[in-house]
Formats: structure tokens, sequence, C-alpha cells
């Protein structure tokens, strides 16, 4: 067997109390695309920092064609051949992409020959990199990575921000890496990509590396998300799509939400949907159709320019997100951490938004609170080691806390904005689980996704965004294509 | 199924911005407060029947103290810090300017300055490092710093006096009528000193230890060693400012209260400048041309006949319009 271009061997490493990795071995071979896997919270990404000189292990050894190095530091390891991007751009906001190329010692011609191979020549490189949007900066830090010419390219959840036709460019430069005999590690939650695009992967759980094999065979995804959460497994999957099977269909009422013609921007056609109680709309577009700020005016944080909402065929017009809670219309951003107050324990999170109910003024009756607090945890199961601080939950607790908030304060319709954003697969079930039940309960819920097969599993109703506007309804039923056609703004065929 | 739909879809590039955009975008603020300060100069022009060298003289070494103090202060701003101690810095600059250049020749004396802003540069490095080395927040930091040089001072100098060389005077602040020497030294300083830091690479990597530590570590920037950097430049401004001091009054004064007014007028110079306290955006023109307004400020209601304790009225109510005003030009640009 030919020597792995990478090999660590038993790195572990220890933030204090909190074990991040216990004994984590992995092997990645030249020409190989190798997808490294885990639920949040597994060890990913600090495993990428220790082999990218970002963090030093605790103990455990890396190895680099086979001899044994130290990375101290992120240009350490750019001398070994390993070339990280980060999930968060590595590029100040402040600086213009040339400064911050400077800043690493990369020639900007370098970086505009790899731009150029991605058919990306247009990007102006003088630019502030907070006047570039998200996508870009990705494929910036990407470029900067790739005139390294670096023996193992280290991709932590890149395709994550990336529309479809981006994350293909990236796709094609792993294929290139492969030709070349050289590796990739790519760190995804999206399993489609990890199957069509890796030879091999690797699964961890709680710090340890549980399995290895070849993902794209017969069976791969079942294996992946078994080996992913191992015991909790058992009955996770689809538990949602019987539910919505074993719905009945709610008797002729008014629906709960209705929207009319409804502006994002002035020059749109407009938006129009309705969502009746225990429903479950599924919305689907491509990156700035324009869902942001659709959820925003729905939640009153942003007014339209124009058209109708519609609660309990009421019109309404909400100026401030309090008149569209106190209607019982509520938001769970998809930034998290713009929705909670991080540096507050749990028990506060939960319960900001039901002092609005509990008391006007005067101190706040502390054991109705609390009950409340118990119920909307425990429902959630929500992980309470680190309750004193919001912040220091992983992300798939931060999640289910910003659900939480608005479980104990009660609510009629719930606006969710790619809630499985960044979440392992095992905390996306309970998340679908979880829409399900709050629809079956009563609640009209309004669910914007960017990953497609979500509308297959929780969804009633699909409606697809384009532009502004509601371009097409969809059955539940419709394929990822459909959906992805639809929402290109592409005639759907035939449904 | 033939034709996915992924392969004929581009994600647009984002529409590049025009020159003048740019400079609109990333100058704006130091245009606006450069107009400021000639709407304000225009005005006091007007109020005296002649306005000449010896106005333009006073104005200009009087605020220069200031102006050097704000850039200090920007510079560690921009680094992501603040620096509670540049005032107290420049009273201890004074100090012991004034105490060891008195009656002596211009050599010696010149002799002196230079040491005195080396000792200003070791002192605010050695503040820089404990912060970056303690891990304590800077503003205590450099709040208990305040504190120590403001003693030190007294301990060289234990009451006004001192003194320092006529001809050193003229050469820094230039004599009664003299506007010269001071613009110059202040363009200098801006042209020699910052420019050619603010385009190094040490100067781009301040900039991103101010604007985002964790991209900037991340980018193979040497944080810790960044951070002193700043404070460093700081000290050499500040030790800069003592100098001024020392020429503009001819005598070292070491009261604590002087120096605390100027640090916090430095702060307010550094936000009417246009630096964000955040860190990691400005420049040093912004504050400079901003402790002018603010220079300019109690002069102007004098000529109106105001009490003179309005004036501290009016420089609040200004730095707090001004700046609402221009987050209120910025509004726009976010919601794009």
């Amino acid at each position: 067997m030919s020597q792995p271009l990478l090999q660590a061997t038993a790195v572990a490493k220890a933030f204090g109390p909190v074990v991040a990795l216990r004994a984590v071995d992995l092997s990645v071979a030249p020409g190989e695309v190798h997808a490294l896997l885990g639920a949040n919270g597994a060890g990913k990404s600090t495993l990428v920092k220790i082999l990218t000189g970002v963090l030093a292990g605790d103990s455990g050894t890396v190895a680099v064609n086979g001899e044994p190095v130290l990375l101290r530091s992120p240009t350490e390891a750019r001398e070994r051949g390993l070339a990280p991007v980060y999930q968060d751009p590595a590029l100040v906001r402040d600086l213009t992409v040339t400064q911050n190329l400077r800043l690493t010692g990369v020639d900007p011609a370098d970086v505009r020959r790899e731009l150029a191979a991605m058919d990306l020549d247009g990007l102006d490189l003088d630019e502030q990199v907070k006047d570039l949007p998200l996508p870009f900066l990705r494929m910036l830090d990407l470029a900067r990575a790739l005139v390294f010419d670096p023996q193992l390219l280290v991709l932590d959840e890149i395709t994550a921000a990336l529309p479809p036709d981006l994350s293909e460019r990236v796709f094609a430069i792993m294929g290139r890496w492969k030709q070349r005999n050289r590796s990739v590690l790519f760190i995804s939650h999206r399993l489609a990509e990890v199957r069509e695009h890796c030879d091999m992967c690797t699964v961890l759980r709680d710090g340890r590396n549980v399995a290895s094999f070849h993902p794209g065979q017969e069976g791969g995804e079942g294996q992946i998300v078994a080996a992913m959460l191992g015991e909790a497994s058992k009955g996770v999957r689809d538990v949602a799509r019987e539910r919505r099977a074993a719905r009945e269909r709610p008797e002729e009422e008014a629906p709960r939400l209705v929207v009319r013609d409804l502006l994002i921007d002035r020059q749109d056609a407009g938006v129009s949907f309705e969502v009746s109680a225990g429903e479950v709309l599924g919305m689907a577009a491509l990156e700035g159709q324009g869902q942001d700020r659709l959820f925003e005016i729905l939640s009153g944080n942003v007014r339209a320019a124009g058209g109708e909402i519609l609660v309990d065929a009421e019109p309404v017009r909400f100026r401030h997100p309090y008149d569209a809670i106190r209607r019982g219309v509520v938001l769970v951003p998809s930034n998290r951490l713009m929705a909670l107050l991080p540096q507050r324990p749990i028990r506060e999170n939960i319960a900001a938004p039901l002092f609005n109910r509990v008391r006007r003024w005067g101190p706040i009756n502390t054991g109705r609170e609390r009950r409340q607090v118990k119920e909307a945890v425990d429902r959630l199961s929500i992980d309470t080691r680190a309750a004193a601080q919001a912040r220091r939950l992983s992300g798939g607790n931060q999640q289910k806390l910003t659900i939480g908030r608005w479980l104990a304060a009660g609510f009629r319709t719930l606006l969710l904005f790619d809630p499985t954003r960044g979440i392992d697969v095992g905390t996306k079930h309970q998340i679908y689980d979880l829409v399900r039940e709050l629809a079956d309960a009563g609640a009209a819920i309004v669910l914007f996704t960017s990953e497609l097969r979500e509308i297959g599993l929780v969804c009633d109703r699909a409606a697809v965004l384009h532009n502004g506007a509601i371009v097409a309804e969809l059955p539940p039923t419709a394929s990822e294509t459909e959906l992805l056609t639809a929402a290109h703004g592409l005639e759907a065929t035939a449904v | 199924m033939t034709a996915t739909p992924r392969a004929e879809v581009h994600t647009p590039l984002p529409r590049p911005s025009s020159r003048l955009e740019r400079f609109g975008r990333r100058q704006g603020w130091v245009v606006g407060v450069a107009l400021l300060l000639a709407a304000l100069i225009l005005w006091r022009s007007s109020q005296i029947p002649a306005f000449g060298a010896f106005e333009v003289r006073g104005i200009v070494a009087g605020t220069m103290t200031l102006a050097l103090l704000a850039m200090a202060q920007s510079v560690i701003v921009i680094s992501g810090g603040i620096d509670l101690s540049v005032g107290a810095m420049m009273v201890l600059g004074n100090c012991i300017a004034a105490r060891l250049m008195l009656d002596q020749d211009l050599g010696t004396v010149v002799g002196v300055a230079v040491l005195v802003v080396v000792v200003a540069m070791v002192l605010s490095g050695l503040i820089g490092t404990v912060i970056v080395v303690s891990g304590v927040p800077d503003i205590v930091v450099t709040l208990a710093a305040s504190f120590t040089l403001a003693g030190l001072a007294l301990v060289v100098l234990d009451g006004p006096g001192g003194g320092t060389n006529p001809r050193f005077q003229e050469l820094l602040v230039g004599g009664f009528d003299q506007p010269g020497p001071a613009i110059l030294w202040l363009a200098g300083v801006l042209l020699v000193v910052w420019l050619p830091f603010k385009r190094s690479r040490l100067g781009i990597a301040t900039y991103a230890v101010g604007s985002d530590r964790s991209a900037a570590f991340l980018s193979g920037v040497r944080v810790g060693r960044t951070r002193i950097v700043a404070y460093v430049m700081g000290g050499f401004f500040s030790g800069l400012a003592g100098l001024v001091t020392t020429a503009f009054t001819g005598s070292g004064e070491p009261r604590a209260s002087i120096g605390a007014t100027a640090t916090l007028t430095s702060v307010a110079a550094v936000v009417l400048g246009g630096v964000a306290l955040m860190g990691g955006s400005g420049t040093l023109l912004g504050p400079v041309l901003a402790a002018f307004c603010l220079a300019l400020i109690p002069p102007l209601m004098l000529g109106l006949g105001w009490d003179p304790n309005y004036a501290e009225v009016a420089r609040g109510v200004i730095i707090i319009v001004v700046v609402m005003i221009g987050g209120l030009l910025q509004i726009p640009r976010r919601s794009r």
C-alpha cells in the first residue's frame, strides 16, 4: 500500500474540562477526496484546526508523507503543503482584498489567475472585503489557498454558503486536485455532495473516528447517518414523513396567514401565498431571491414596499416585531446568535419573549417562569451542560433554543428561516419531528430551506420564490430537480 | 432530465464600484470633516477684521498638541485598543523636557527632545506589552497607567517650572506670526511617519488586527506583536505632544487634570474624525482635522460674545450631532 499523504494518529485535544477529541486517527491517501463527517460537536473543526496549525493538539502525531511534523502556525502548515479554507472566511473585513493578500504574502496576480480558472475573473480585488457578498469571499479564500498549490486542500464546510453553480466550481477544483494526484479533505453536512464527490469518508463521533468507508457505495447515506448518530440513530429517520402522511386534511377554515402581492422590493412582482393551521409550507429559493427580506417583513422587522398581510383573515400592519409577536407570528432567523442573548443563561433566553406576557411591570414571577422554561427544555431535549451562557452551546442546541423561546411564549404562526443550516443530521431530524409536532398541535408554519430534500421530508406544500415572486407551488413529492428548475425561474415541467 | 439547471445558471458577480463611489465610501467622512473645518475657519475669519498669519499661527500651534494626541489615540484605536494614558504621557513628556531643557543650548535640547520621544515610546510599548501578555482589558491597564504616569510627572517636576531654549520653541511651534513650522511639523509627521507605516505590511496588519483578530491570525499576522507596535507608535505621537507643549508654553506643568482632559478630548477627536471605536478603520488625517474643529469652537463662541463656558456645551453637542448625521448617512448603505 502506498504511503498516506496525511496520517494523523491518536490526536487528542481538550479545552479545559470539555474533551473535543479523544483519539482520532485519520489517513488521507494521495489523489483522494476524503470527506470528514460527524455531528456538530463531534470534533471536526477542532481536528481541522490542529491539522492546519491553528491549535496545538494535546497528544498524538501528525505525519505528512510519512514524516512527523509539528505545526505551530497556519504559515507552517502551508509550508508543509496543507492549505485550509475555514468555515468563516479568513479575510479581514475592513481591508481590501489586495491588502488581505499582502498580509498572507500572496501575489494578487496569482490569485487573479486562480479566479480566472474558476471563471470569476470579474471580481475586483480592490474592493473592501465587507462590500463583497459572502459566497465570493469563500471563493476568494479558496483561490488564495490554491495559490500555495497545496498537497492537501482542506475545505471546511465551504459549500454551506455557496449557491449551486459556485459549488459546482468547487467540485471541479476537487476533481482537478485528484487528477494531479493531490488530495482534498472535504467537510460538509450535505450528504449528497459527499456521496457524489468523495472517494472515502471518515466519520467522527464524540471525539473518535468511528468508521471509514466509501460513501458512494450502496446504502452509503444510511451508513453515514448510523455512524454519526451511533445509538441515537434508531427510529429517527422519516418519522416526519409518516406523520405527514397520517395527517388529516383540515376542515374548511380561513387560512391562518395570507400574503397578497407583498412587495419585497419596489420593482418586484409581489409575493402571494397562504398557510393554514396545521400546515407546513416549504419555501425554496436560490441565494438572494428576496427570501431574507420576506421573512423579515413577515416578522415585523422591516416594512414591505406594498401589498397585504392578513392574520386570521384580518389585515395587519406590523411596525415592530412586537406587533407580529402579539398576533402570534414569530420568527426563528437563520443567524441563531442574532436571536439569542449569547452571554445569558438558557433560562433567560427562553424566558425573554415570555416576559412580555408574564408581567408588564414589577418583578417577574420566577416560579411560573421556571416551570415554562423547564417544559421547553425537556421537550426539545436541549443539552443543558453549558447552561450558563448560550454562546457556549453547540450550533444544534442553540437552534433548539431559538425555537424553544417561542414554545414557552406560545405562538400561532412560526416562520423558520433555514433552521437546519450547519446542524448535524441527528439534530436535524429532531427539528423535523418538532416541526411536524407543532403543526399537528395547530401551528401554521412557513419554512424556508436551502436544503431541498427537506421539502420532501417535512413540508405539506412547496412554494418556490424567484426574483421576489412565488413562481410555482409544488407538492412535497416534487423531485429536487423539479424544485431547482422552478427556483431558477425556468418553466416547471408537468408535475 | 437531459439538462440539469445547475450548469445553466450563473450567480452574477458583484457589480464593481466606480472610483468615485469607492472614494466616497472610504474617504467620505474625512472629506466631510475637512468641509466642516473649512466652514469653521471661514466663519472665524469673518469675525476678525484682520485674519492673518498671527491668527493662523495661534490656532495651529495651540491645537498641535491635541492633534498629536488624536494621532496617538487613533493608531491605538485602529489596532482595536484604546489608551486612556495618552494625556498623562504627554504631561510626563512635558515635565521631563522642561526640567532637562532649562537653560541648555540648542544641541542639548534637541538631544533631550529625542530622549523624551524614546522614553514615551518605551513606556507606551511597555503598557501595550502588559495588555497583550496579561490579558487584562486595555481600558483598565491604560487607566491605571495614566495614574502612574501622572505620578511620575510630579516626581520629575513637583510644580510648574522648568524651561526650554527659545530657538527650540521657534523651530517647533514658530514665532508669533509664523504658522509655518507648526504646519510643516504636522504635515511632516503625517506624510513621513504615518503614510509609509500605513502602507507597510505592519500598517496593514495593524488595521487587520483591529478589524478581526482571528482572521488576522489565520492570515499569518503576529497579533500580539502588532498590537504592541500600535502602542509604541502611540507613544511616539504622545511624546511629540509633550515636546510641543513644552515649546508652546515654554515651561513644564505637572497638573494631572491637564492630562485627563487631553485624553478625553483625544477620544472625542478620534470619534469625530471617523475612526471607528471598534477598530480597523479610519485614518489619522480625520482626527487631526477634527482636533482643529474642536479647537476652533471656543474662539468662535468668544467671537459671538457668548459665555466661554457655553463653548464646552457646544463642543459636546457638536460631537453628538456630527456623529449622528454621519450615522444617518450610512444607513442607506447598510440596507443595500
